[in-house]
């Protein structure tokens, strides 16, 4: 095997999709969940504000929001905690004795589970966009998908970072994820602007790219509700997102070697049944 | 005999449900989870309320949205729960097939399990409830509460839903990893059709019919007359349900029970024996 | 020349995470092994001896408390990455990859992870599946397979990288004798069929560790109790004889033991034949008549009676003192 290092990771990540690209066309029920369910919380958040009489523009938050979540639970459960999974199902030893990156096998978890995700996202968005007559702003059509891009890059990252804890976790490891489910979308603002928080809390909230990747396209869907709702302005939102992008791919590489040389030291790597 | 080995089965199900939610650490830990997820999903609803009316909580919808979220959590985390356990057990643990074979009746070690997930909700509900009323300013007065109404609408809400597990839990027999899919949908449409957090006549005319037909719709008013009987007469237009009496209420939410219970029962039975016929009952999904 | 593995004074303590769920374990203790290239090595010894930890520990999963291990002359600490580009794993009752995938698409997946070429892992996957009776099941799902059938994938599964060093832990766990004989008939034939390429292998089945390995191990409370080919192995108790009867279902078993000219002594009672099997080995041949006549006491009687040479069971019965697995 003397291909290089990148075209090794590179088979890695095609590999690993694989089976959930395969498992999207296998098990095709999870188009009718994934498209239609998730529409059952926005409209209820949607009401709501209907109900209150907020202005027309925090209904396409909720939207916005409601699509954002496909990627978090993406994340959460599809990726980070999948490596729990592995680890009872028996595929994680397998993994970790293959000659290839960590990232390579939660970056190929995340680009097969994509598809999917990406479909939930922009089924939530256009369903809701026409159930509730919303009308977005397309001005910067550029900028909405390089927002969205790095968003996105910044928050798989992330995601690694927390894959990293999976290693060692027990069972441990669905409750972190469900307890990272709801105060998530509370922090990042997901049904809400974030700057309803106060200045600190949602400046905190920023760590997490969803914050500020939200809040960048809300802004960029809705210009006029910069000043009011919107937190910090896009481009230097767009700027801290780039920052976290390399800082949480940064991060993710260490932190995924020295979990795994914990679990290895006190052998709980490969420890079933926590 | 046949009912003492029930009970045996019910007993044993939900200390093995206990396990499973709470021995993954150390018992504050545990507290601090089993408060914190609860009260961080009713935030959300606050701080979108917050929003709006610049800070003001005191008012009767309000507290009506919050009880209504509160008790919610009941129906996502049962519902949820049953094809959980089923979920688990099948695709993770890989014991389902042995508790299947077992000489138990298996809807009888589903509700065992769905026991402790309600007596842990009740808990994460009595927080919640607690957090709006000293923090908040939710309307609930104990002294105001109307316990027949109240306790009456609680045990057979939680019968009701308990029961509409069973046929989810069935259904999640027959379905692939991402069947999860099912309680998220079951648990959504309610939210949004069932006066949970908004009164069901925001919604258009033909989602008003179908609300209309959800005992947990039955459920939330009941809830709310009960623990604030003020906060419905104080309520701006109507719930929705404004023409039923209190009695007509709980009528209608135990009828609504007797109901699901026939076609719950129907549906697992149905699930059960498809499962069985095309080998599911062992199959693993996980991708 | 370098050997294939190496192991130096390893030690592995497994702590408790609270000191309330009990005691540490010492998995391996000062174990020293030395694995020569193109060696098919076995590892015998009873549950808990501590052969599946020092298998995650070569195969680095896992490190070692103290001591130190090197694969390929790679320390499997510090050069890792090296290590498992010449290695793969193969347990017995695995269910690994993924039930929705069929038995191909499975197989390429893990290649990938080695990084193999498509054309090249296709060809090599067609190949083991038609080696192994498995070519009509490509394209089944692997949710489908018997268990004879998904172990004989899960070999494939790691020999189709063609590692040179591989570790098979128990992988005829659980499988009929059919399939057992594919899997072993394949395991000598790829040792041989390249130079270099090494097994170490874990089983509990003396008779496979006997035909299969060119030198065998014996391991108990994580100590390597002997190393060496089956047949000086078995001549540690050539000075001894080994008897075996089997007797009408006997309560008392008690004295035989205490026999003079018996050294060690196991029995094992079948219930549903309603006999018991006797095993001695025996330091004087003469102690056969005493044990007859004790039978006799008894009031049992005789079904059958063999005297045998030793075998690997013997040696693993002397050195770790525990009876029929």
């Amino acid at each position: 095997m003397s291909d290089s290092w990148l075209v090794t990771n590179l088979r890695a990540i095609r590999g690993r999709a694989y089976p959930r690209v395969i498992g999207s066309k296998r098990e095709m029920s999870w188009l009718f969940f994934d498209i239609t369910l998730p529409l059952l919380t926005v409209s209820a958040y949607a009401y709501i504000y209907k109900y209150i009489q907020a202005p027309s523009e925090f209904v396409g938050f909720v939207i916005l929001g409601g699509a954002m979540t496909a990627f978090w639970l993406n994340i959460l459960w599809a990726m980070a905690s999948q490596l729990y999974w592995e680890k009872e199902i028996g595929n994680l030893q397998l993994y970790l004795i293959a000659p290839i990156s960590r990232m390579s096998i939660l970056a190929g978890m995340a680009v097969g589970g994509l598809f999917m995700t990406s479909i939930r996202a922009a089924a939530t968005m256009v369903i809701g966009i026409l159930l509730f007559g919303i009308t977005l702003s397309l001005a910067s059509p550029g900028m909405l998908i390089l927002v969205f891009v790095v968003t996105m890059i910044s928050l798989y990252g992330m995601g690694m970072m927390f894959a990293s804890l999976y290693l060692l976790l027990g069972r441990e490891a669905y409750h972190l994820s469900n307890l990272l489910t709801e105060p998530v979308y509370l922090a990042s603002g997901m049904y809400f602007p974030v700057r309803a928080l106060g200045f600190w809390a949602a400046a905190g909230a920023s760590i997490i790219p969803m914050t500020l990747g939200l809040d960048a396209l809300r802004q960029l869907f809705y210009p006029s509700s910069g000043s009011e709702y919107g937190f910090l302005p896009v481009n230097t939102e767009l700027a801290i997102l780039a920052v976290l992008c390399v800082a949480f791919l940064w991060l993710s590489k260490y932190s995924l070697a020295y979990m795994e040389k914990l679990g290895k030291t006190t052998g709980r790597l490969t420890l079933r049944w926590q | 005999m046949a009912v003492s080995h029930d009970l045996r089965t019910f007993k044993n199900a939900a200390w093995l449900g206990w396990q499973m939610e709470a021995n993954w650490t150390d018992p504050f830990v545990f507290a601090i989870y089993s408060i914190v997820k609860p009260i961080a999903g009713s935030l959300i609803l606050v701080f979108m309320y917050l929003v709006i009316t610049n800070g003001e909580t005191q008012t009767p919808f309000f507290s009506y949205m919050f009880i209504g979220n509160a008790f919610y959590m009941f129906v996502a985390e049962v519902l949820f729960g049953v094809t959980w356990v089923i979920h688990d057990d099948r695709e993770h643990y890989m014991t389902l097939k042995q508790v299947y074979i077992a000489p138990i009746k298996f809807y009888t070690y589903i509700f065992g399990r769905a026991a402790i997930k309600i007596a842990i909700t009740t808990i994460g509900v009595l927080v919640t409830l607690l957090f709006g009323v000293l923090v908040l300013g939710v309307e609930i007065d104990i002294g105001s509460v109307d316990w027949l109404v109240f306790i009456s609408a609680l045990i057979v809400g939680l019968l009701t839903i308990l029961i509409m597990g069973l046929a989810l839990g069935g259904i999640t027999f027959l379905t692939a990893k991402h069947g999860q899919g099912i309680n998220e949908g079951i648990a959504g449409v309610f939210y949004v059709l069932s006066g949970v957090i908004f009164p069901i006549t925001v919604l258009p005319g033909w989602a008003q019919t179908i609300s209309h037909l959800l005992p947990v719709t039955y459920w939330m008013e009941a809830l709310r007359r009960g623990l604030s009987p003020d906060l419905m007469a104080s309520l701006p237009g109507s719930s929705g349900l404004s023409d039923f009496s209190n009695l007509g209420i709980l009528l209608t939410l135990a009828l609504s029970a007797v109901a699901f219970f026939f076609i719950s029962t129907a549906v697992f039975r149905y699930a059960d024996r498809t499962a069985r016929r095309k080998g599911k009952i062992d199959w693993t999904t996980s991708y | 020349m370098q050997p294939a593995v190496e192991v130096k004074g390893l030690t592995r303590v497994f702590e408790p995470k609270k000191k309330k769920e009990g005691k540490s374990v010492t998995a391996l203790n000062n174990v020293d092994l030395r694995i020569e290239s193109g060696e098919l090595f076995g590892l015998l010894g009873p549950n808990g001896a501590g052969k599946t930890t020092l298998l995650k520990i070569l195969s680095t999963l896992l490190l070692p408390t103290a001591g130190k291990a090197y694969v390929a002359g790679f320390d499997v600490e510090k050069d890792f990455t090296e290590v498992r580009k010449r290695i793969n794993m193969v347990s017995g009752g695995e269910i690994s990859g993924y039930g929705l995938l069929t038995v191909k698409e499975n197989l390429w997946m893990f290649t990938q992870f080695y990084g193999m070429k498509n054309s090249v892992a296709k060809q090599r996957i067609d190949e083991m599946l038609a080696q192994f009776g498995l070519a009509d099941k490509k394209d089944e799902k692997v949710r489908t397979l018997s268990t004879g059938q998904r172990q004989k994938m899960n070999v494939i599964r790691g020999f189709v990288t063609d590692p040179e060093i591989i570790f098979l832990d128990e992988p005829t766990l659980g499988l009929d004798v059919n399939a057992s004989r594919v899997i072993r008939d394949f395991i000598v034939d790829w040792v041989q069929a390249k130079k270099n390429r090494t097994v170490l292998l874990t089983t509990h089945y003396m008779m496979e560790a006997d035909q299969l390995c060119d030198r065998i191990a014996i391991i108990d409370d994580g100590r390597i109790l002997a190393c060496d080919i089956p047949e000086n192995l078995k001549k540690l108790v050539k000075m001894n004889r080994t008897l075996k009867l089997d007797v009408t279902s006997l309560q008392d078993t008690t004295k035989f033991s205490s026999l003079p000219g018996v050294e060690q002594f196991t029995f094992q009672d079948d219930a549903e034949r309603n006999q018991t099997s006797l095993k001695f080995i025996l330091t004087d041949e003469s102690a056969v008549t005493e044990i007859i006549s004790e039978v006799q006491r008894k009031g049992a009687r005789i079904l059958s009676l063999q005297k045998t040479e030793p075998t690997l069971e013997d040696v693993f019965i002397k050195m770790v003192g525990k009876g029929f697995e």
